[in-house]
């Protein structure tokens, strides 16, 4: 059955494996039990997934219901393509280490560039308040 | 003193109050489960019961107050039976017992809606007993809200303040929807209707006036439960949109199209699915979607299914559904785990009267229902037959959210795109509809006939209602009351613009305000531009009597675009380009030039049009980062195709700013240069000049005096474009192909081809 076809409704999406980024930038990937009208998610068998470089990493986090609102986009898996990608999946601790590497040499990086910045009387606006906009 | 005295005397009140509770549920126990709790016989109680409501009241008043711990039967029960009747209580559809009972009391009649059990009060009167001997003396819904001593008076007393509160359709009274015990967001209660013992132990907490709802009267007739009413979050929500006073007038499309998805409603509900598009098809176009919609939600939490309501009765004579009498099993949330649902049973509506055709495909549709739902893999679906079957096999957890809370969403969703005007509203949606039909359509030309069947989402079209609020009024206050809400919004503040003076001003900030101006400008013009726009669909939809009065109204605000194009003031003569160059500064400005000129009158387009080509130079510069320029091309050939050949001699005057002073021997043409240097300026050229050219080619009597004029410029040009090294000259978007005809005229065959070669 057809539900409200030409419409972005989510119903023709339950049960089925669905990737879902969040507004603070994390990746969830669940099976989608249940929606609202507001586009809140029940995702079931959550995993929240670490890209860093060519390597990711899963963190199993069970149920997760999220807010309609802190979602960015989502969409669903295929099943088939799932195993198909060019990625390494590595451990958990791998990733949140490499993680920490990457955030490192971000932070580095931006230092410098303030820095810099800074040197030739300019200054770049803070961008975690400008975040929301 | 006064302030520290309230506090106080509410304490006071709440102690009573609580102590009122404590005797209350002391009682309550003691009819459970002590000396009150009698293995009565229900049936003679309710024998009983039957006579008492023909007693007059005078004689159950005595009865009343006393004997609240005599034996159950008795005084007590009056007392209640005679409260309750008072409260009118025309169903309790929560017992499945009733329901039961109901349904063997009426048999399924063949042809028409049976709605008889409804109606007869008498019938729900006796029936009503079972419940009331074992419900109402131990926990009432109204007894958890009024305490029992004093019952009557203060019963009494309430009774004509409720009964004064007004139909929720006819006064808003705040404004805004009215409170919900449960809020709108709820989804449908899950729990079944519990067991009276259940009941007993842990009375649902409700809310006071939620109570009480048996005193609103339903929107929908009395066929709900109050405490249904709480459980259906959009009883109200569906009120709204709805009201009494709208009569949808159908036309013959839309009552076949009420005729074919009331078939398959009483069709396909047996699967317990409802296609959220036919919802939208009947709610919007009977005037109360409300019985149609709630047969499904009740199927569910009830267990059983109600007949389809008046709604369907008034326009089509097709039987009902008979409620099939499933299992008595809650439909809680056990059963999903199981994954299986009861199987329903099949029913065949009347379907004689439609197309056999129309009756095969939704016999195959009913069909391909009942399949798919043995599958149960409804959520599953489309995705490739038997691994779906595989999946749903292994998926444990599948089907957790219910296929009646599908519909739920699914029907808020729908409801949200309820709309007067979709045009309005959704503009973009139903011009992309549009365009794909259109296309479908073509294909179907060319094929055989419909390839595949493109379900199309219908929304619901309510009736656009011009409701004037009225603020609300106490006899004896002084003034309205300000009452504001979502619904009727009231302006808080008074703001006040104040306009700077002129001395304060710097030269930035004219600037800054000049732009902002032109922008202004700029938004208001455009608003007319839709408006123009949009008058020929309006004068497909409108009357002949209307017709008039659009042209009319188009050709003004058509004038007013001009006017505010050119600058205003139509009484001084135009003598600046100034208010026209500043908008096409801006780049919006440049495209609204460009959806315009359609609709100016030819003079007033070619004004539009020497004017940018007497500041072309001007505005190349200032188009240099936005580049919109060359959306302008193609309705200025629009333009140029209507212009005489003076104009265009004119025209390429001004483009080539030629002749030149006598005394510039051999000067740079800066102004030539710079449009031929620029693809917009040199297209415009070779419009103009092949739009000469034609005229001239075509005209075989021109004048004389143009011809001179024309021929003159000719050959300034010619020389001018020989002089102009390759390497300088733009990359035109189209080369008219009578051109070379054009410079044949003027020079001689060597220097024919220096320009072939050029251009």
């Amino acid at each position: 059955m057809n539900y409200m076809p030409g419409t972005a409704s989510l119903i023709q999406d339950i049960d089925k494996k669905h990737l879902v980024l969040l507004r603070d930038g994390r990746t969830l990937i669940g099976y989608l039990r249940s929606i609202d009208q507001f586009a809140n998610l029940v995702l079931h068998q959550t995993v929240e997934r670490i890209h860093v470089g060519k390597k990711y990493g899963d963190i199993p986090r069970g149920i997760f219901v999220v807010r309609g609102e802190n979602v960015v986009l989502l969409g669903e898996i295929d099943l088939e393509k799932e195993s198909d990608t060019p990625l390494q999946q590595v451990s958990i601790e791998e990733i949140l280490e490499e993680q920490r590497v990457e955030q490192q040499a971000r932070q580095e990086s931006e230092k410098l560039k303030v820095q810099a910045l800074k040197e030739r009387g300019l200054s770049v606006p803070r961008a975690d308040t400008l975040d929301e906009y | 003193q006064s302030l520290e005295d309230c506090p106080l005397d509410e304490d006071e009140d709440a102690f009573q109050a609580l102590g009122e509770e404590d005797e209350d549920i002391d009682q309550f126990n003691d009819d459970t489960f002590g000396a009150g709790a009698v293995d009565d016989d229900w049936q003679e109680a309710h024998e009983r019961l039957a006579e008492l409501e023909d007693k007059p009241v005078a004689t159950r008043e005595q009865d009343g107050p006393s004997g609240e711990d005599s034996d159950l039967l008795g005084d007590p029960e009056d007392a209640l039976a005679e409260r309750l009747t008072r409260l009118v209580i025309d169903s309790e559809l929560e017992d499945p017992a009733i329901m039961q009972a109901v349904q063997t009391r009426v048999p399924t009649q063949p042809g028409g809606l049976n709605s008889s059990i409804w109606d007869s009060s008498a019938v729900l009167r006796r029936i009503r007993g079972p419940l009331l001997t074992q419900e109402m003396p131990s926990v009432s819904v109204l007894d958890y809200a009024l305490p029992q001593r004093p019952p009557q008076p203060r019963e009494e007393e309430r009774d004509p303040s409720e009964r004064a509160l007004p139909r929720r359709s006819s006064s808003p009274i705040i404004g805004s929807p009215p409170v919900r015990a449960v809020p709108i967001g709820t989804p449908p209660k899950q729990a079944a209707v519990p067991s009276f013992n259940q009941q007993i132990l842990c009375p649902k907490p409700v809310h006071i006036r939620a109570t009480l709802p048996q005193r609103y009267p339903t929107p929908y007739g009395e066929r709900m439960s109050p405490n249904q009413l709480c459980n259906v979050p959009n009883s109200s929500l569906l009120g709204h949109p709805f009201p009494h006073s709208v009569s949808p007038v159908l036309t013959h499309l839309q009552r076949a199209q009420l005729l074919g998805g009331a078939q398959c409603l009483s069709a396909s509900p047996q699967a317990g699915r409802m296609s959220p598009s036919q919802f939208a098809r009947v709610s919007g176009l009977v005037g109360s979607p409300l019985p149609s919609v709630n047969p499904k939600l009740l199927q569910g939490r009830v267990g059983q299914m109600m007949p389809p309501a008046s709604g369907f009765r008034a326009f089509f004579g097709a039987p009902p559904a008979p409620p099939p009498s499933q299992p008595q099993h809650p439909p809680g949330p056990g059963s999903h785990l199981q994954g299986l649902r009861p199987q329903p049973q099949i029913f065949r509506p009347d379907t004689t009267h439609l197309h056999p055709q129309h009756r095969r495909l939704l016999h195959q549709r009913q069909q391909q229902n009942r399949n798919q739902h043995r599958n149960l893999n409804g959520s599953l679906g489309d995705r490739g037959g038997h691994r779906g079957h595989q999946q749903e096999r292994k998926d444990p957890y599948a089907n957790l959210m219910l296929q009646r809370e599908k519909d739920w969403v699914s029907k808020i969703q729908m409801m949200q795109l309820q709309s007067t005007d979709p045009y309005l509203d959704d503009y973009y949606y139903q011009n992309y509809f549009q365009k794909l039909e259109k296309l479908a359509a073509a294909e179907e030309m060319h094929g055989d006939g419909p390839r595949k069947e493109r379900t199309k989402l219908i929304t619901p079209q309510v009736a656009k209602l011009e409701q004037t609020y009225k603020p609300v009024q106490f006899e004896g206050s002084l003034g309205k009351l300000t009452v504001s809400s979502v619904n009727n919004p009231r302006k808080m503040i008074d703001a006040v613009v104040t306009s700077r003076s002129e001395d304060d001003e710097t030269k930035e900030k004219q600037v800054r305000d000049k732009r902002r101006q032109t922008l202004v400008t700029i938004e208001k013009t455009y608003s007319l531009l839709l408006d123009v726009e949009d008058y020929e669909r309006r004068y497909l939809l409108s009357l002949e009597g209307e017709r008039p009065a659009l042209m009319g109204e188009r050709k003004q605000k058509i004038c007013d675009m001009y006017d505010n194009l050119r600058g205003k003031a139509p009484g001084q003569e135009r003598l600046s380009d100034d208010h026209f160059m500043q908008i096409m500064c801006i780049r919006k400005g440049k495209r609204l030039v460009a959806r315009i000129l359609p609709f100016l009158s030819p003079e007033q387009a070619a004004d539009v049009l020497m004017a940018t080509a007497r500041n072309l130079p001007f505005l190349i510069k200032k188009d240099a980062q936005d580049e919109v320029l060359p959306c302008l091309l193609r309705p200025f050939s629009h333009v140029l195709y209507h212009l005489p050949l003076g104009t265009v001699t004119s025209l390429v005057q001004q483009l080539t700013n030629l002749p030149q002073s006598a005394s510039a021997v051999a000067p740079t043409n800066v102004h030539l240069a710079a449009v031929l240097q620029n693809k917009f300026g040199l297209s415009l050229l070779f419009l103009v000049l092949s739009r000469g050219e034609e005229l001239q080619s075509s005209d075989t009597n021109t004048e004389l005096m143009q011809d001179n004029q024309w021929t003159e410029l000719m050959l300034l040009a010619t020389r001018e474009l020989l002089r102009i090294p390759q390497a300088a000259l733009a990359k035109p978007v189209s080369t008219p192909s009578n051109l070379i005809s054009l410079f044949s005229r003027y020079v001689d065959q060597q220097k024919l081809n220096l320009l072939e070669t050029k251009l």
